[in-house]
């Protein structure tokens, strides 16, 4: 599937926060609203809805949706641990690629505040889980396993959190708006060696959301941002046999058939939202993306080319390290970026003259596979 | 730091921890391998994920092996108490597991070696380093 003939109408997003008295249903009504303004669409003429959600309860999406007249439509909710929301995305694409269906909302939302205190609880049903294996663990696995292969140093991670920090300085709706120094971020407690709390995405409260329909055909066409690509897999086997640290060759396979069926390679993306859970998790995707070699992740990061100024930028939002990662909202909330950014809309953190955006969103928590799942989607200024 | 117990803890049914075993006092990881492709694993399940065929035959690894990476998780989980020094670990001739590390409260090198010990008193499987 090329997407080339599907498009994004509007998006929308809450402001992204520890805001547990908010409660769902309003951070969604604030997310689908402004998508469907944005979109020129009305409630009545949205055909279908994919979800995205996590740790939501049962019912949580048409709960959310049925006050503000989302009704008497197919509503299907996806889980795919934080790849989540541009999983939802994914599907809605390809439901109105095939013809499935016309006008999709594609919506996720994750209330995570009122459920946990600090990091996700490990799945006690996981052979790694159940041993209290937390997420920061894995990454900060990878991050040792990177200081000893390629020799990626303390300031080199810090580098992406101090880089996706100063970005959020404008991005009003972001979780985290202040500039931080890589002395901050290293002498930040330490959570998962050699990973510190600065190098750590936060919990938070918060839904976002895509209206999705036929390119050309939303009221005003010259606003649409066109899907070129999606694809979404599970990841490889990953066990003695592999050498890659977790999560480098599903965001590699996942890249490789989205930039195919966009028919463009890394190097002509003009900005990127990448999935920066932890400031190693930048890294590796950089690498997997194909903006630098395998084992460049580290330089690259300091080397400014992905800032907001540079030739690629990188999580120009200020990423999941500023907005903190609500599971189901993240993937969706990349995607409002990338839109905002080709519609040359962005304010302070705009990227000048850019045209193509991909987003990249990865998800895990599975023993024993290289991610639970990968989404990559390339879009193209319309106008 | 992990008190390493014998004889093995009661497993509950279930339990998708790697299983380790005392055989004449040796102590090893059960799984099973693959009889066509030999691929191993520390689940037991009806097909093996590499070949597809449904070929897998108890085995047993061990006892030592050799890092891939390790961190300490220095953050409160649920049932635990920080800091947990983990480990992934490629078990001679056998699979990659997740075992908690036995000794001080720092990551290993990748690399290293390491034996199955036992386990701790959450019935972890337990790893410790080898030579000085």
């Amino acid at each position: 599937m090329t997407g080339a003939g599907t498009a994004i109408w509007g998006v929308g997003t809450s402001a992204f926060g520890k805001q547990p008295s908010v409660g769902g249903p309003r951070l969604a009504w604030q997310a689908t609203v402004e998508a469907l303004d944005d979109a020129g669409a009305k409630a009545a003429d949205i055909d279908a809805v994919y979800a995205g959600s996590v740790f939501g309860d049962p019912g949580t999406a048409t709960r959310c949706l049925q006050q503000i007249g989302i009704v008497e439509v197919p509503v299907v909710t996806i889980e795919n641990a934080c790849a989540s929301g541009t999983s939802a995305f994914h599907e809605a694409r390809l439901a109105v690629e095939t013809g499935r269906y016309e006008r999709v909302l594609a919506f996720g939302i994750e209330t995570m505040t009122s459920r946990f205190d600090g990091a996700i609880s490990p799945i006690a049903s996981d052979p790694d889980g159940a041993q209290g294996y937390a997420m920061p663990g894995i990454y900060g696995m990878s991050a040792t396993r990177y200081q000893c292969e390629f020799g990626v140093t303390d300031e080199q991670m810090a580098a992406v959190a101090v880089k996706n920090r100063r970005h959020a300085v404008g991005n009003p709706r972001a979780q985290h708006r202040t500039a931080v120094t890589a002395e901050q971020v290293l002498g930040s407690p330490m959570v998962a060696d050699p990973i510190t709390l600065f190098q750590c995405c936060s919990i938070a409260d918060a839904a976002a959301a895509a209206v999705i329909g036929p390119r050309g055909g939303s009221r005003d066409p010259r606003r649409e941002v066109a899907v070129r690509s999606s694809a979404l897999r599970s990841g490889r086997l990953w066990d003695h046999t592999c050498e890659k640290v977790w999560g480098w060759d599903i965001v590699a396979d996942t890249a490789a058939r989205a930039f195919e069926a966009a028919g463009v390679g890394p190097g002509d993306i003009d900005v990127f939202e990448v999935h920066d859970a932890f400031t190693i998790g930048e890294i590796i995707a950089t690498e997997a993306l194909g903006l630098c070699a395998p084992g460049g992740g580290g330089r690259l990061a300091e080397s400014g080319r992905t800032a907001l100024g540079g030739a690629q930028p990188v999580n120009p939002s200020g990423g999941l390290l500023s907005r903190g990662h609500p599971l189901g909202a993240t993937g969706l909330a990349q995607i409002a970026e990338i839109v905002w950014q080709l519609r040359a809309v962005a304010g302070g953190r705009q990227v000048a003259g850019a045209r193509l955006g991909a987003v990249e969103t990865m998800g895990g928590g599975t023993a024993g596979i290289d991610g639970n799942a990968c989404v990559v989607a390339v879009l193209e200024q319309a106008g | 730091m992990p008190t390493v117990s014998a004889p093995p803890p009661e497993r509950a049914g279930g339990d998708p921890r790697p299983e380790l075993v005392l055989r004449d006092g040796v102590i090893a990881l059960a799984g099973t391998r693959c009889r066509h492709c030999r691929h191993p694993m520390a689940a037991a399940p009806p097909r093996c994920p590499r070949c597809g065929r449904s070929s897998m035959a108890p085995a047993a690894f061990g006892p030592e092996g050799t890092v891939f990476s390790s961190t300490v998780l220095r953050i409160p989980v649920p049932g635990r108490t920080p800091p947990l020094t983990l480990a992934y670990v490629d078990v001679d001739g056998g699979p990659r597991i997740l075992a908690h590390v036995d000794g001080p409260d720092e990551a290993l090198a990748p690399g290293s070696r390491v034996a199955l010990s036992g386990w701790n008193e959450h019935g972890d499987p337990v790893v410790g380093r080898c030579g000085p």
